[in-house]
């Protein structure tokens, strides 16, 4: 059985907290440029938490959608970045190319902030005040729902949930999607959208060292395209633990690819980072590190692949033939992806 | 092109409204009971509907430690999966793909009326709130370290579980994948489909011309799927097989169904096509058949425009024990795997008055034996997901 998935990245998009668009947000993040956090409270209470929201102006131009017009964030985010890529890989959306595209949406924890307003008014005003028009956008493919709708593609939609590894889990399932589904591309969403119950919970598990972050990612597989993705399908850990032989496997089965020259890095806490470090150390001595989350924060949904387009990135700029994202997830799996330059795109992708 | 696998199905486990376990799920399905009963996990007096079908307390062995406070969900899902490695205790599955649509909800709204009655309180127990949390706790119990796809497509969620194991085997890209889907009750989601007017005072009546909603349930099921060779070398017991899957989407209304039918026939005719078959070929339909006014008309008339007037006999299970949403799928190619072993057509409850709007052959009121070789299963979801199943009888 084929352990590792293989397919092309065709095109690419992202929606941070330090804006949109391919080279913008890779020059403020490699000037070193911070985004922006901003203050989220509980009301009534002392305490708040920041998050890193992404940009309004990133979003503006879908305001006036009718589809979107009472939707959540996340599901302008993940429009948003779901067009970017399609127009990154050039391509138009026509009737035929709309059935032969398959939608995966990755999410952790979904449409938050309606989830959170819809229960908020059946416990403050009861059963009968509940609103009909949030209680839609609560369910987890709403924003898949959205994002096939708005770029116009009919064929297969699948939403997958799970901790900050589902990003590169949904990557990997795309990839078994072309594998057995009649279809040229499947267009990968991870996004995320912040709540203050969210950064409360994520502060109760001990993940808040890293800000909860707003932001999507869009990765559009194909059969061919500038880059070679090959996808670990994962391993689960039960214990904290368990993560650095967990990592450890992962790491030693994607360094089967051969060397890489850069390493996307996904721990964002200390648990993990001992563990990633020592990983990457043995299996890919010398890779220069990456980490993203050290400046767009911890959006799970879209974390991993923030981590993939920033490795499509560094090695395309840097003409290095390969970069590694390990994903480590904070409940439930470790995975992992390498990027590659397609040896047919050497030339007309990397810059001179 | 290699040819394309057989998928056998060689266990499964289940814990529905009709019972814990297949040999009480048969034994209901085969009384044609009624399942349904008055909510009693919170608060129902401001809702339109009151009652919902139910896994009671007394089913779910814990059989852990107290402390982990495992979720409801996570035991339901324990349940069915140890259901299933009793079935074949040979079954290494490398990859399992799980549905559901709203984890652990019930967590979420503790945690959340912690904070807003006590802010300065912390819940601690909300990691077992997230979805991927009951998959882990069913991976933990039985030892498996396998990786898991955890499927959110609202209704359909359970299908589409079933249907990506199938086709990753039927493919040859795994050998043996566990599927299936699990959701428990929740207030946020009980209120939801309330606010929506979705579903219903009364009793659940699909494909009724006086049909007024839907009820909603909770459970898990799970299937052991196999490539056919594989399972036949190691003696496994050979249940059944999935032959088909069709799978489509429609972008007409988050919450809404094309008027048409399209999305369901779509569904419906690509499954057949996957399976090689003909719609007169198939002896049974278990639709998704929730007794809402959009989903039954479209359903119905995609099911009319394919098979025929008066054509093959549809019943919904759900009429017996409410749609368990996420779980809805699994549960339903489990019922179908019965009716394939055990020879019979589950009944559609409550059914008094066959809608104009088209004629099907129901299976009215009484489960009835009858040959069966080939069942079609369908599930629809929220956001346009459309799934259908083809599953067989095993020779």
């Amino acid at each position: 059985m084929d352990a590792l998935g293989s397919s092309h990245i065709a095109g690419m998009g992202w929606v941070t907290p330090l804006g949109s668009g391919l080279e913008p947000v890779w020059e403020r993040w490699m000037r070193g440029d911070h985004a922006e956090s901003k203050p989220v409270a509980l009301p009534g209470a002392a305490r708040s938490h920041a998050f890193l929201p992404v940009p309004a102006q990133c979003v503006d131009f879908l305001g006036r959608t009718p589809r979107l017009r009472r939707s959540s964030a996340i599901s302008f985010y993940a429009v948003a970045a779901g067009l970017a890529a399609l127009e990154n890989a050039g391509l138009k959306v026509t009737p035929e190319l709309a059935a032969r595209t398959a939608v995966v949406f990755a999410t952790s924890d979904g449409g938050v902030q309606y989830t959170r307003r819809f229960y908020d008014q059946i416990v403050r005003q009861g059963a009968t005040a509940a609103s009909p028009l949030l209680f839609p956008e609560t369910v987890y493919n709403a924003p898949a729902s959205h994002l096939s709708s708005q770029l116009g593609l009919d064929g297969a939609s699948y939403t997958l949930v799970g901790d900050a590894s589902v990003g590169v889990a949904a990557l990997h399932f795309a990839g078994q999607l072309l594998d057995t589904l009649d279809i040229d591309y499947c267009l990968v969403v991870g996004a995320e959208e912040c709540d203050w119950i969210i950064c409360e919970a994520y502060q109760d598990w001990r993940l808040a060292r890293t800000p909860f972050a707003e932001g999507a990612a869009a990765v559009l597989l194909g059969r061919s395209g500038p880059w070679r993705l090959r996808t670990h399908p994962g391993i689960p850990f039960f214990r904290r633990r368990e993560v650095p032989a967990a990592l450890e496997r992962v790491c030693a089965d994607l360094a089967a690819s051969g060397p890489a020259q850069w390493a996307v890095c996904s721990a964002s806490q200390p648990f993990m980072e001992a563990a990633e470090r020592t990983a990457l150390r043995r299996h890919y001595p010398g890779a220069a590190e990456l980490h993203p989350k050290r400046t767009f924060g911890e959006a799970p949904g879209a974390s991993a692949l923030i981590q993939v387009v920033a490795a499509a990135l560094a090695v395309q700029k840097s003409g290095a033939a390969r970069a590694l994202t390990p994903v480590v997830g904070f409940n439930q799996q470790i995975g992992g992806a390498v990027v590659e330059l397609a040896l047919e795109a050497i030339g007309p992708v990397v810059p001179s | 092109m290699p040819t394309p696998c057989r998928v056998a199905i060689t266990a499964a486990g289940i814990l529905s409204p009709l019972g814990p376990g297949l040999s009480a799920t048969r034994e209901a399905l085969l009384a044609a009971r009624d399942a349904v009963s008055p909510v009693e996990r919170f608060d129902v007096s401001l809702t339109r509907a009151k009652t919902a079908g139910q896994i009671p307390d007394a089913w779910l062995s814990p059989e852990t430690d107290p402390r982990a406070r495992l979720h409801r969900a996570s035991l339901m899902l324990m349940a069915a999966t140890r259901e299933l490695w009793a079935g074949d205790p040979g079954f290494e599955p490398e990859l399992w793909v799980i549905g559901t649509t709203s984890g652990g909800m019930s967590f979420g709204e503790a945690f959340y009326r912690a904070l807003h009655h006590r802010p300065a309180r912390r819940a601690r127990w909300l990691a077992n709130y997230l979805p991927q949390k009951p998959v882990l706790d069913a991976q933990a119990a039985c030892g498996s370290v396998a990786p898991s796809q955890i499927i959110a497509n609202a209704c359909a969620s359970g299908t589409n579980a079933a249907g990506h194991a199938f086709s990753l085997i039927r493919a040859g890209k795994q050998r043996r994948v566990l599927c299936g889907g699990y959701d428990a009750l929740s207030e946020l989601v009980f209120v939801g489909f309330d606010a929506l007017q979705a579903s219903t005072p009364d009793k659940i009546r699909p494909f009724d011309r006086d049909r007024t909603g839907l009820v909603l349930g909770e459970g898990a099921a799970v299937m052991a799927l196999e490539e056919l060779d594989s399972a036949q070398k190691r003696g496994a017991p050979i249940l059944g097989e999935i032959t088909g899957y069709g799978l489509s989407t429609d972008n007409h209304h988050l919450t809404q169904p094309h008027p048409s039918g399209i999305g369901p026939l779509r569904a419906m005719e690509r499954a057949l096509a996957s399976a090689g078959r003909a719609p007169r070929e198939m002896d049974y339909i278990n639709a998704h058949g929730t007794a809402t006014a959009f989903n039954d008309a479209t359903e119905g008339t995609a099911i009319a425009q394919l098979f025929g007037p008066g054509g093959v006999p549809v019943s919904s299970t759900k009429s017996m024990m409410g749609h368990t949403l996420g779980a809805a799928g699994a549960i339903e190619a489990v019922v179908c795997l019965l009716a394939l072993q055990h020879q019979f057509l589950p009944a559609n409850l409550h059914y008094s008055q066959a809608d104009p709007a088209w004629d099907l052959n129901i299976v009215a009121n009484h489960t009835r034996p009858a040959r069966v070789e080939r069942i079609l299963s369908n599930s629809f979801g929220f956001g346009g997901t459309n799934a259908s199943l083809v599953m067989e009888k095993a020779h």
